[in-house]
């Protein structure tokens, strides 16, 4: 990538890492995802292992909220939790600060990590040089 | 290979894992034949990885162990994952030989921070030699997929067979399983960061 990166990183600036919140009651699982910021564009990046393509939804809605939701490929058991928990999908939602381009946005998906670009429209006008 | 032992520091948050009903603290040593491993469960800051390679040097010369090989990761977000590479960096120049003879291609330039750092300098100052292998990795998200190559290199430098299979398997539901300690191992580098001059960003190797 050819592009500079934002001076901000994950240790300085939590926002761009953010935390994991599972819900037992709905079997729903935080991924884990990560935000790049470019001059001209976020790139968020989710980690969405035993998901299929076809069982990903990405959303937008007002407030540049995005919204990622994946069904399971099949029932994820956490044994490390007393009584054991069954989870069945994945789901996170985030907050992009600033102009977004929503119909310019566009994802990926790799082995189990889902990429989503959200290019950033720039408002303004031009300064004359005397 | 069997538990021998466990190692504990003050300035770790309090922690067992269960498994079975039987007690694990979370950095545990293992050994089979003359071949032993320390493994953690948890991050820890450098404060204490410098008490920690200092308890494992005092081991290694109460136990005659001739070299030290750590594994670490080294943040590679553009990584070809169908081609996984490993790099080394020794202590010691009489560890060179093992570099060359397994073809790991020597970790040439850049900037070691944090626990790593703490790490290899005590083991540089020390008679006992350490080999760090830096493997390939995604930087935030648990790369299982790394860690079998790791183990890969590792056996082939050790000269031992170690089975992959039952982890070849198991790959996606690891990277869920593991989570919360990249969460939390993220949280422990992000207090690092506090710390650090402001001029400092964390650099490209972590540990």
């Amino acid at each position: 990538m050819n592009e500079k990166e934002s001076q901000f990183d994950i240790f300085t600036t939590p926002f761009l890492y953010p935390k994991l919140f599972d819900d037992i009651e709905e079997k729903i699982l935080s991924p884990l995802s990560y935000i790049r910021e470019l001059e001209t564009k976020w790139i968020l990046e989710f980690d969405l292992p035993l998901v299929d393509k076809e069982d990903i939804s990405i959303t937008y809605d007002d407030g540049n909220i995005i919204t990622v939701e994946a069904k399971l490929r099949e029932t994820y058991c956490d044994l490390t939790m007393v009584p054991k928990c069954e989870f069945h999908y994945f789901k996170k939602k985030i907050t992009l600060p600033g102009d977004i381009d929503e119909k310019k946005i566009t994802s990926t998906f790799s082995n189990g990590r889902l990429m989503i670009y959200v290019p950033k429209v720039f408002r303004g006008h031009k300064v004359k040089i005397e | 290979m069997k538990q021998i032992g466990e190692m504990e520091h003050p300035g770790l948050l309090p922690t067992l894992f269960i498994e079975n009903g039987e007690i694990f603290g979370p950095i545990r040593i293992y050994k089979k034949d003359n071949l032993y491993v320390i493994m953690s469960d948890l991050p820890f800051d450098p404060e204490m990885a410098f008490d920690f390679a200092e308890s494992i040097i005092e081991f290694a010369k109460s136990n005659n162990i001739g070299k030290a090989i750590i594994v670490s990761g080294l943040e590679s977000p553009n990584r070809d994952p169908n081609n996984p590479k490993a790099f080394g960096l020794v202590t010691h120049q009489k560890l060179e030989k093992l570099l060359y003879d397994n073809e790991i291609p020597k970790f040439l330039s850049g900037t070691i921070f944090g626990t790593d750092a703490a790490v290899l300098s005590a083991f540089r100052g020390s008679k006992i030699p350490a080999l760090v292998l830096y493997c390939e990795c995604h930087p935030f998200f648990p790369d299982p997929e790394a860690s079998v190559h790791a183990i890969t290199v590792l056996s082939q430098i050790l000269k031992v067979k170690i089975d992959t299979t039952e982890i070849q398997k198991k790959l996606e539901h690891l990277r869920i399983q593991h989570r919360n300690l990249m969460q939390e191992t993220i949280a422990a580098l992000q207090e690092q960061a506090e710390r650090v001059p402001p001029t400092g960003r964390m650099p490209k190797i972590y540990g």
